[in-house]
């Protein structure tokens, strides 16, 4: 028999495994009474597997053997000096006995080879579980990796979009400052124009008094010349041209604080001139609509980037002309609250809704057409803000306005 | 796989009913243990619950002596049915050399048939039985009710596949037997080789199947 077939709970049993767990002396004994004889068991091969025997015995009957059956067949034998009756009827009994061991040898092998299997069961599935669990592991590894991959891709385009922002608001003022810088330039150009005609009668002038002319020539010269009105204008145009030049020195003066936007410096600066000088420089741009007012309290000058600042209140400027339609007012208030100084902008524009109010600082948020706004400006504000150590805070009412508050720390040179 | 037990020149076949829970595996073997008239006929053992629901299996243990002394055995086993005791199908269908699967013809219980069906293809390989070379038969059973599947249907369903189809009402007996014997012939087709009945001892196919069922003894001595 193989070992697979000694395992299988159905296979045929034997004489003496069916009598296994079975008291035989017990049993030999009851047999021994009843019949009133010694007993033996046999198996097929008539080897003895349970005997009794009595001490003083007469044979009162001849040896007589019985056989004992399993499911169908002889499985071994009863043998003793009694009645075949008897003999057949104490085989009967013990086949009772056979029959609920086998059921019961049945069903707990039945139960131990179901367990052992279901046992297996687990696991393999408990080790298929791991090999998928190492996968999966890879998987989110990989995946990690790609991630952070494509978040390294996309904050260097932000980055990109950012570095644009700051320079997109200046773009903005470019039209706006062409046109202060042409405008005088223009009027002093005509200017020169003029001053050279007028040149030209000097130079007639000049031919005739060289030539020794009479006086009343030279006079009749000037009034045809109309040298009297010459010499009034041309004091006009050099006034008028100082002015232009001057006005264009300032705007190049206010310029240069932006044309260091990227510039990593840091300096004691006043607030209030930077405000003065954006307020300033976006003023042809958001005059016919915005009417700013300055209110600016006595501040100390703190460490900080101007360029940067200087970006800020552009872009909140920006802003406030963006949500007024046709004409409003923005105040721009400056004070020292603690150890802070404080900016407030107010505006009286159309306000945020909201619902719009949580994502005003989320990066390329705008309710502005394509091509007017890309949703920076605000993001930006934040982390020049934050970059200073101070913080930026938005309250906002629809159609009443936008108050916006930027605290910033006053602190000096650290070195 | 039938083991021959030469020492008591023995051979014992293994018989397997299986199919969907409560589709009437036990009571075939019932009726097998009232309609067989062969020689050596055991008691059914039953391993159930309360309710009869098998719980791990029954055995009816069947047999018949070949005019050459060879002991032909059969145990004829049922599997639980209901789902939860698959381990113990499993082990049931273990080594089995034929098998009768019992659908219940209801309307109602199409999809528990193909789902046992598919059970026991899957079992049956997984404890190495090749599935393609094993007797196999069909049987719908509970035929006297209403509301069932129709023979036709039946036969179109199992159209393309090898193994015979038989209806039975297992409570009055019909088909019970012809189920049997159905794979009794093709249990014979598949042993007759390995054990050599018919040359060595003298059985053939019909021989092989009436002695199991009719008990008729035609031993040509
Ligand atoms: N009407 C009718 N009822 C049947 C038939 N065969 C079996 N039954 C009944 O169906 C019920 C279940 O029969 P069983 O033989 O215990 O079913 P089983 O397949 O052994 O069920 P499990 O042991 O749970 O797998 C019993 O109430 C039977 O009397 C039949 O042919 N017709
Ligand atoms: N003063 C304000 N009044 C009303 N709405 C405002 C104001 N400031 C900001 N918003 C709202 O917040 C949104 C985001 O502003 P943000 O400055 O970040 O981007 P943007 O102005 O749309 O585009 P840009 O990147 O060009 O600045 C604006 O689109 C607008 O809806
Ligand atoms: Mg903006
Ligand atoms: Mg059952």
């Amino acid at each position: 028999m193989s070992i697979e077939q000694a395992l299988s709970f159905d296979h045929e049993f034997t004489l003496q495994e069916l009598l296994t767990g079975v008291n035989s002396s017990k049993l030999l004994q009851a047999l021994l009474t009843n019949l009133d004889s010694p007993v033996r068991i046999l198996d097929t091969h008539d080897k003895c597997l349970f005997d009794i025997e009595l001490d003083q015995f007469e044979e009162k009957h001849p040896l007589k053997k019985t056989p004992l059956y399993g499911e169908l067949e002889p499985i071994g034998y009863i043998e003793a000096y009694a009645p075949l009756p008897s003999l057949q009827s104490a085989a009967q009994l013990i086949q009772l006995i056979l029959y609920s061991n086998s059921r019961y040898l049945m069903a707990s092998d039945l139960h131990i080879k179901t367990q052992r299997d279901d046992y297996e069961e687990l696991q393999r599935r408990n080790a298929a579980l791991e090999t998928s669990k190492v996968k999966y592991k890879k998987l989110a590894e990989s995946l990690d990796l790609r991630v952070k991959q494509q978040v390294k891709v996309i904050e260097t385009a932000q980055l990109k979009l950012y570095e644009n922002e700051k320079l997109a608001s200046i773009g903005r003022l470019a039209a706006g400052i062409a046109h202060e810088i042409n405008n005088p330039i223009g009027f002093i150009r005509s200017n020169l124009t003029s001053t050279e005609s007028y040149l030209n009668a000097l130079t007639k002038l000049d031919a005739a008094l060289k030539t020794g002319a009479t006086n009343s020539y030279i006079l009749k010269l000037w009034e045809e010349e109309e040298l009297n009105y010459m010499l009034e204008d041309l004091e006009d145009i050099l006034k008028e041209s100082i002015d232009g030049i001057d006005r264009v020195a300032a705007i190049v003066k206010d310029l240069k604080s932006f044309s260091r936007v990227n510039d990593a410096d840091e300096e004691d600066a006043d607030i209030n001139e930077i405000i003065r000088q954006t307020v300033h420089i976006c003023a042809p741009q958001v005059q016919n609509k915005l009417e700013v007012i300055l209110d600016l309290a006595d501040i100390p000058l703190i460490f900080c980037h101007p360029a940067e600042l200087g970006q800020v209140f552009l872009s909140l400027l920006l802003n406030a002309a963006d949500a007024i339609a046709e004409k409003g007012k923005v105040k721009i208030t400056t004070g020292i609250n603690e150890s802070n100084i404080c900016i407030e902008m107010r505006d009286t524009g159309c306000g945020i809704s909201e619902s719009d109010l949580s994502h005003i600082f989320d990066p390329f948020f705008t309710t502005k057409d394509v091509g007017q706004g890309i949703g920076l400006g605000l993001t930006v504000c934040l982390n020049i803000i934050k970059a200073h150590k101070g913080s930026l805070n938005i309250i906002s009412k629809l159609d009443k306005g936008t108050l916006v508050t930027i605290c910033l720390p006053i602190q000096h040179k650290k070195y | 796989m039938a083991i021959h037990d030469e020492d008591s020149n023995k051979l014992t076949i293994k018989l397997v009913y299986y199919g969907p829970a409560m589709s009437g595996k036990t009571t075939n073997i019932m009726r097998l243990h009232d309609l067989l008239n062969t020689d050596l006929k055991g008691e059914i053992m039953m391993m159930e619950t309360t309710n009869d629901r098998t719980l791990f299996f029954d055995l009816l243990p069947l047999g018949f002596t070949t005019s050459s002394g060879l002991l032909v055995k059969f145990k004829v086993y049922t599997v639980p049915g209901q789902v939860v005791h698959d381990s113990t199908r499993k082990a049931v269908l273990s080594r089995a050399d034929g098998v009768v699967f019992v659908a219940d013809s209801q309307l109602s219980q199409s999809i528990n048939n193909g789902q046992s069906f598919e059970n026991l293809e899957a079992n049956a390989n997984r404890v190495g039985l090749d599935f393609d070379s094993l007797p196999l038969v069909i049987q719908y059973n509970k035929r006297d009710l209403t509301d069932i599947i129709s023979e036709t249907e039946v036969q179109q369903r199992w159209q393309q596949a090898p193994w015979p189809v038989t209806f039975s009402n297992a409570i009055n007996g019909s088909g019970v037997v012809e189920t049997l014997q159905a794979l009794l012939s093709q249990v014979y087709n598949q042993l007759n080789t390995e054990f050599k009945f018919l040359d060595q001892h003298n059985l053939t196919q019909t021989e092989f199947i009436n002695q199991l069922i009719t008990g008729d003894i035609s031993h040509q001595t």
